[in-house]
């Protein structure tokens, strides 16, 4: 995986956008992204590199942002990283693009209240359908011993 | 009176349904361990189908709701009579409760029932797995019945009979049947195991994709007669294959009846249970292919041909 | 008969051995549309182990899948050593790999089992299972425990091998390949297989491109991919890994790829047994672990295992991400089962090797 071609790529489609590339163990290179962008950057990678495979996309509650991390592999590992805010968390689907990103979507939106526009099966994937409360990875939501400690 | 005695006696126990009953525990504890023993198991004691089927018969019955019990109950009873019935006309080690020039057919016909009955038990209860496996069951009695009649009947054409215990007789007299017609033969093996729904032909109650096929509600007593009316099936196949294929009980003398008898049908049962060991099963419309483009054309084939070796 | 009607698969049904939910739509002998639910076994492990240390996670993680357990905390403990900065002794590694190839074997001779049993064809499962049982036999001998072995720790291995145990295991493994091969045998020739087998469940290259597909799945479709050979994690290094390929795309064409990648494992472990380096086999790990972030990747039975770790400094993981290599493969399923007999929806569902614990997490 030529990283810095990826990276000379990226500016190239993005040129409004400040890129650096991240180095994180295991042979995996971060780069972040503001929300608007990923889109055009996926498909920048998908037309114009040889990368192809999403491995999966990983969600997570940090303080103040709902952190998306769209992780890649070819050879290497390649992660966008992209930030959306708390309360107006939403991002436009990929699924036009990789189809198999339809699950984990799916997943990231039950689990932290992410809205994928776009998205063409936008159903809970684990949750049971009569769910009720926060989702599950947000920090609001406490698990029921968690609960109990706090009383 | 005496007379209605001993038919009585011939009826229900030999050679009728305790002998036959015996017969179905002993043939499929035999199955059971043949084909454990091929798969690398040890395989059940001997009074496992025995146990198995005193403890079904006592377990709670159920149906689900908005079927017509009285034919459920109907149903299995039906498919147990059948064969009962059919067994009267087929010689045990020499002894017949009784025969007459024709009884060949209403044999055949008889054991054509249950077949029916079992696709009747799918849609009579009527949840999606029966009524796929009832659907299936007869397209599988389609394709496997006309080769299965027409290879009995080479044997009927041959010793100029159609009388069951006719041809045994004829045949232990000359020669076996099995040798003049092997096609004949072969055909009728697979027949009665598509007959029986053993594995390869076991397509309407495969286990993985219908659950238990047209069985699935039947359960506790109900289900104790349809296991049961299978396994006499099983046996009443089996000797009239015997007789009709390798010479009844007859033989130079070498040893009593009974006891050749019973050796040829252990044989016959041993071709199943190692056939049903052998192969995965197959797809319905495979079954169909099967049965009316390969093994109809051949069971045409071997009537011509007895049928010619007859005028010549 | 164009009425149709909807075959419930699951989440009660002979044919899966985990609780999954498929409806079947078929009109005559045909299927027509499918929806999948999942869910049943959703324990919320992700949610759950950011309240336990590291530590207590080894335990939690192996718990995920019962027949990949190993390989679940490989890639967490590899993880969770990247961003601790140890270096696992050489002898740990190998040890680590072994466990993780003779899973492999054992993985997927359960699977053949599964399959035999749902084409109606009992006696490959009966031979498959109790051939698995010797490699289970090993990894029991070898950790305690037959599927899960809580071999991994953080830093290196539990388990390690003696020279008395050592050539009864290289008898056994060889034993167990000949076994294997013969089984390869059958697949390879048996009539009644190939014919329930071929053609059933075909995806194109470009099919595993767009799902993102991994694992035997992918392979038996052309494409190239295996991390143990492209990744190089553990002591796959120091090994040559031949990658089993075929191109067919079927089910038969995955069931080849799996039996070829079993005895390909038989190989593999035979070669760790045999150049086992001496020394220890782990080294002592601290209880914090610093802020960091660490995508780690593992070959599982099944595909590519994904653990994101993120640290914040505390005994505890922030978050950790697992994406199992089963979730690709469903994603498949609805155009898999397109236009299909009823009767092959068991092999098309057989073919993708479930695991649906693994996929609920």
């Amino acid at each position: 995986m030529n990283i810095p071609r990826i990276l000379e790529l990226l500016q190239e489609v993005l040129p409004a956008a400040r890129l650096e590339v991240q180095t994180v163990p295991i042979d995996e290179h971060f780069i972040s992204l503001p929300p608007d962008n990923l889109h055009a950057a996926v498909r920048a990678l998908l037309e114009r590199s040889d990368v192809y495979h999403l491995s999966t996309i990983t969600g997570q509650d940090l303080d103040g942002q709902i952190e998306l991390l769209y992780h890649f592999w070819q050879g290497g590992g390649l992660t966008l990283r992209t930030g959306l805010p708390r309360d107006r968390a939403r991002i436009e689907t990929i699924t036009d693009l990789i189809p198999g990103a339809s699950f984990y979507e799916r997943e990231i939106a039950e689990m932290l209240g992410v809205t994928f526009l776009g998205h063409p099966d936008p159903q809970p994937l684990f949750l049971p359908e009569d769910w009720e409360g926060d989702p599950p990875l947000r920090r609001e939501f406490a698990l029921p011993e968690e609960r109990e400690e706090g009383e | 009176m005496a007379d209605l005695l001993v038919a009585l006696a011939k009826l229900l126990l030999f050679p009728g349904f305790a002998f036959l009953f015996a017969c179905a525990m002993l043939f499929a504890w035999i199955d059971r361990l043949v084909i454990a023993r091929l798969q690398g198991r040890v395989g059940p004691p001997w009074f496992q189908p025995l146990a198995d089927w005193i403890k079904l018969m006592a377990k709670e019955d159920i149906l689900p709701t908005g079927t017509n019990g009285w034919v459920c109950a109907a149903l299995p009873v039906l498919s147990l009579a059948a064969v009962l019935t059919a067994s009267i006309y087929i010689p045990v080690g020499g002894w017949i409760a009784h025969a007459f020039e024709g009884d060949l057919i209403v044999v055949l016909f008889l054991l054509s029932l249950p077949p029916l009955a079992y696709f009747l038990g799918g849609w009579a209860t009527g949840g999606v797995y029966s009524v796929i496996g009832g659907n299936r069951s007869l397209l599988q009695y389609f394709s496997y019945e006309v080769p299965f009649l027409m290879a009995l009947c080479s044997p009927a054409i041959l010793s100029g009979s159609w009388s069951i215990a006719e041809i045994a007789a004829r045949q232990s007299e000359t020669i076996w049947g099995a040798l003049v017609q092997p096609l004949g033969f072969i055909l009728a093996l697979v027949g009665l195991i598509g007959k029986l729904k053993r594995a390869p032909f076991d397509i309407p109650k495969a286990k993985s994709e219908i659950v238990a096929g047209p069985l699935t509600e039947f359960s506790g007593r109900k289900l104790a007669l349809w296991h049961l009316s299978i396994e006499v099936k099983t046996v009443v196949g089996i000797f009239l294959l015997v007789n009709a294929f390798l010479g009844g009980s007859g033989v130079s003398g070498l040893l009593p009846a009974p006891i050749t008898f019973a050796i040829k049908s252990l044989l016959v049962l041993l071709i199943l249970s190692v056939a049903s060991v052998l192969y995965a099963r197959l797809r319905i419309d495979q079954l169909a292919n099967l049965g009316w483009r390969v093994l109809a054309p051949l069971a045409l084939l071997q009537i011509a041909a007895t049928v010619w070796i007859g005028a010549t | 008969m164009s009425t149709r009607i909807t075959i419930p698969i699951g989440p009660q049904h002979p044919l899966l051995k985990e609780p999954l939910s498929f409806m079947i739509t078929v009109e005559g002998e045909r299927v027509v549309d499918s929806a999948l639910r999942l869910g049943y076994v959703h324990r919320g492990i992700e949610r759950l182990c950011q309240t336990k240390t590291y530590v207590q996670n080894l335990h939690l993680f192996e718990r995920v899948c019962g027949i990949c357990s190993h390989v679940h905390t490989t890639a967490y403990c590899q993880g969770v050593e990247a961003l601790l900065g140890l270096e696992v002794p050489l002898r740990g590694l190998y040890l680590r790999t072994l466990l993780c190839e003779l899973e492999r074997v054992h993985s997927h001779l359960l699977w053949l089992g599964v399959l035999g049993e749902n084409i109606g064809f009992q006696t490959i499962f009966m031979y498959a299972w109790r051939d698995r049982e010797i490699a289970l036999d090993i990894m029991e001998e070898l950790s305690g425990g037959r599927v899960t072995h809580s071999g991994n720790v953080i830093g290196g291995v539990r388990i390690d091998v003696g020279d008395a145990q050592f050539s009864s295991i290289v008898s056994r493994l060889n034993d167990l390949e000949q076994r294997v091969e013969k089984l390869l045998g059958v697949i390879q020739h048996e009539r009644t297989l190939r014919v329930r087998t071929q053609g059933i469940g075909y995806l194109s290259p470009e099919e595993i491109r767009r799902y993102c597909v991994v694992g035997p799945v992918a392979r038996a479709s052309g494409v190239d991919v295996d991390l143990r050979r492209d990744c190089k994690y553990a002591a796959y290094g120091r090994l040559h890994v031949n990658v089993a390929l075929a191109h067919e795309g079927d089910v038969w064409a995955r069931t080849l790829v799996r039996a070829r990648e079993a005895i390909e494992s038989l190989r593999l472990c035979r070669q760790l047994l045999v150049g086992l380096p001496e020394g220890p086999t782990r080294v002592r790990a601290p209880r914090r672990v610093p802020p960091g972030e660490v995508v780690s990747r593992a070959e599982a039975p099944r595909g590519e295992l994904l653990y994101y770790i993120r640290s914040d400094g505390s005994d505890k993981p922030a978050r950790v991400k697992i994406r199992t290599p089963t979730l690709t493969s469903l994603i498949t399923v609805h155009d898999q089962l397109e236009g299909v007999e009823t009767a092959d929806v068991s092999v098309v569902l057989s073919g993708i090797d479930l695991c649906i614990a693994c996929v609920d997490r």
